[in-house]
């Protein structure tokens, strides 16, 4: 705990010492995942209720499972500076959350629309944010503001199995990366940084990064995995 | 009736009535076994069922309780007894008891609030869990509920939030009767929901049930087959429900009943058989000589004798007894014949002797043409009851002229040709006479044809050769000997030499040629014992019978 606190200490006075002197320069970078880190859950669509059609529960059969593992990594810059909240919406549908993994800086709105034909119920444990909005049917929605930085686990109570995260960042410079892996971090102002990666089931991978006035050398994570095929975390939440 | 058909029917007839009796009482004792083992068999089958069910309750309900504290339910149910009116909530719920169900494997899942009443529920619908209409519904704690044409076997648990009941959660299996090794039957109230009997519809198998009372046991009629049915107790399945076993009697006595007939038909069979046997054997014993005395006095009949029975002695006592007393009555009969023929003869001798006493010229001619022609016809082997025939013939030969007045047959002198015509009417009226006497037709030709002439001269018909019996013929010939070498009031009687040499003289015109040298030779050889004998002899060729009846 001590060492983070101190990492984050060292990064806002390297930050603070880039920011303003010169022009910014874009964060590029590469999720790099080579195993399946996640057992996805089939449920039923919100038409069958109505119908009354069951689905297969169960693993979904997946493809392309590395593209979607590498969507769900969250990639931002440690240190609290600039910040821009924002608002999002994170969706209850077909009994899931839409996305499961939700970026956002600090002091944003988040709401929560349902949009089954049944009861949903949004519910937070989790440090950054503690709440619980109750249950609210078909397209009612609930908002919730998050203004600690942090990974924010979000359920309902009347489906254990809804789980999503709000990856709450301390700044402006957050985001996920795509299915390919691919991420930017625009404008990022030049100086040296410790970029954060952040995978549900992998955790926190960190890398130092310098930006220049021009351009920033190339980020690449690669979320390794052991003998057993179970990703490494190299470092915790 | 024949003595051995009833003697069949008198032994037959019981042994069939006893088997009859017998195959009656063992098919009864069969069948009461046969129902007792039934009954065993359905209360086992029972048990077995029972230890099934609970076993499967008793899982049923440890899954129960553990879902009984399933959070999100509970919160489920929480939000549907706020919103009790809220379709969105009902349908949570719902959907929460669907993947529980499709977790699970169940195939009835159901809330309900403390009171009973029903919130929601899925029940699987071939592949697909859809949501029940609850309205109304009130599964029971414990038993069968129907919905729509489904039958489900409930087992519940209370859902308890800290100390507060919010509701029961029930879970059900459909009903089938795989665990049942029998036939078996569920009904409620008297309707019947499900049964496993194949091939006979509900209404059926509900219209037959209808007498039975609700919890002992029947017996039932279906499709013509009986069968034993037993309500099951030892589980209870809620309010009116009702799960009767069936066994088929018939099906389970048939094989038993089926070796029963069998034996009881080839005991039959075989009781036929050798009763015919026996029947045969035993009868034969006893009708074979009864048929033998029968064919006895049938042929008695014919011949007119009644001689002894002259068989081996049978074996049965009766029968000998019977044989015994035949021969007894048989040779009475013929001591009474024989008296009878006797005095027959007697007066038979004594006519001829009052026709003979008429004339003392004529005395004794009738007894002396009797033994003459019974010498002549012996000496031709002729049979002895020809000879017999003979004998009276030629005694009653004359018989006629009983008809005639004695002036024409006394007359000393010559006759007239009207008082010769007279003479010659003696043979047609000792015929007349003899006519009407039961036993005389024998002698009937002797009497009348004893003046035919061999060459067709003679009277009363003018009958040629062998036209003439052979028994006339001969006294024909005796009374001609007799005749002459008698004395008469207008001469002496002829010597025998001269009697034959005339009757020889005739042979072949008035005599037959083949009798008058057998008369000869008769005549011959009488006199040749008579003289050996020296003194007068007799003809003695007669029966005694005759002989005594003359002495007499």
């Amino acid at each position: 705990m001590a060492m983070m606190i101190k990492r984050a200490v060292a990064a806002v006075l390297l930050s603070v010492s880039v920011v303003g002197a010169l022009t910014a320069a874009d964060v590029q970078g590469t999720i790099v995942i080579k195993r399946k880190l996640t057992k996805r859950r089939v449920t039923a669509p919100a038409s069958a209720y109505e119908r009354g059609v069951t689905v297969e529960l169960g693993a979904a059969r997946e493809t392309d499972f590395l593209s979607f593992e590498r969507s769900r990594v969250a990639i931002y810059l440690e240190g609290q500076f600039q910040t821009q909240p924002a608002t999002a919406v994170l969706e209850q549908k077909n009994r899931q959350f839409v996305t499961d993994t939700l970026v956002v800086p600090a002091g944003s709105t988040v709401s929560f629309p349902n949009r089954d034909p049944i009861f949903h119920n949004v519910f937070s444990l989790s440090k950054p944010k503690t709440f619980d909005l109750g249950n609210y049917p078909k397209d009612h929605t609930r908002t919730v503001s998050f203004d600690r930085p942090g990974v924010v686990f979000v359920n309902c109570r009347l489906h254990p199995n809804m789980s999503a995260a709000i990856v709450v960042a301390p700044n402006q410079w957050c985001t996920k990366a795509d299915a390919a892996g691919r991420f930017a971090l625009p404008d990022v102002p030049p100086g040296s940084y410790t970029i954060v990666a952040w995978h549900r089931a992998a955790g926190f991978f960190r890398q130092p990064v310098k930006v220049g006035t021009d351009r920033a050398s190339p980020v690449e994570f690669i979320i390794p995995l052991d003998e057993n095929g179970d990703a490494k975390v190299v470092a915790q939440r | 009736m024949r003595f051995a058909t009833r003697t069949f029917l008198w032994s037959f007839i019981p042994f069939v009535v006893l088997l009859l009796g017998s195959f009656w009482a063992i098919q009864k004792l069969v069948e009461h076994t046969v129902r007792d083992g039934l009954r065993t068999s359905l209360r086992q089958t029972h048990v077995s069922v029972a230890r099934v069910r609970a076993t499967s309750e008793l899982q049923n309900s440890r899954f129960l309780e553990i879902l009984g504290e399933n959070a999100a339910l509970k919160a489920g149910l929480q939000l549907l007894l706020a919103a009790p009116h809220s379709e969105d909530a009902r349908r949570t719920v719902e959907d929460q008891l669907r993947e529980i169900c499709a977790k699970l494997g169940f195939d009835f899942l159901l809330v309900s609030n403390p009171d009973g009443a029903a919130l929601a529920g899925v029940m699987r619908v071939g592949e697909q869990l859809v949501g029940m209409d609850v309205a109304r519904l009130r599964p029971p704690h414990r038993g069968f509920t129907t919905v729509g044409e489904r039958s489900y076997q409930v087992v519940s648990t209370p859902i308890d939030q800290g100390d507060e009941n919010i509701g029961i959660l029930s879970v059900g299996e459909p009903f089938d009767f795989s665990t049942f090794t029998t036939p078996a039957v569920l009904a409620h109230r008297g309707k019947v929901l499900k049964s496993s009997i194949p091939g006979i519809p509900l209404e059926e198998v509900e219209a037959a049930l209808k007498p039975c009372k609700e919890r002992t046991e029947c017996e039932v009629r279906l499709r013509g087959e009986a069968y034993i049915s037993l309500p099951m107790d030892s589980i209870s399945f809620g309010e009116g429900y009702v799960l009767r076993s069936l066994q088929s009697i018939d099906a389970a006595s048939g094989p038993v009943q089926g070796i029963l007939r069998n034996v009881f038909g080839i005991a039959g069979l075989g009781a036929l058989l050798a009763t015919a046997i026996v029947t045969i054997l035993s009868s034969q014993s006893i009708v074979r000589p009864i048929r033998g005395v029968v064919a006895h006095l049938k042929e008695s009949e014919g011949t007119g004798l009644l001689p002894e029975f002259r068989a081996k002695p049978a074996r049965i006592q009766e029968i000998r007894e019977l044989a015994e007393s035949f021969n007894r009555a048989a040779s009475a009969i013929r001591e009474a014949r024989s008296n009878l023929h006797r005095a027959y003869v007697e007066f038979v001798g004594s006519l001829a002797s009052a026709l003979d006493a008429r004339d003392r010229y004529t005395a004794g001619h009738s007894r002396r043409v009797s033994e003459l022609a019974c010498a002549v016809a012996r000496s031709m082997n002729m049979a002895p009851h020809e000879l017999e025939v003979i004998r009276i013939g030629a005694l009653l030969h004359d018989i006629g002229k009983i008809g005639i007045v004695d002036s024409v047959l006394q007359n000393p002198g010559k006759l007239t040709n009207e008082e010769f015509a007279l003479i010659q009417q003696h043979p047609t009226i000792g015929r007349r006479i003899l006519e009407g006497v039961h036993g005389f037709q024998d002698y009937l030709s002797i009497v009348e044809l004893h003046h035919e002439n061999w060459n067709g001269t003679g009277y009363p018909w003018g009958l040629r050769g062998d036209a003439t019996p052979l028994g006339a013929r001969i006294v024909h010939v005796a009374d001609a000997y007799d005749a002459m070498t008698s004395d008469r009031p207008y001469r002496r009687g002829m010597s025998l030499e001269q009697a034959i040499r005339v009757l020889r003289q005739y042979a072949g015109t008035q005599f037959d040629p083949a009798i008058v040298p057998v008369f000869a030779g008769v005549m011959a050889f009488n006199q040749q014992t008579e003289s050996a004998n020296g003194g007068p002899g007799r003809v003695h060729l007669l029966p005694h019978a005759v002989n005594d009846a003359h002495e007499a």
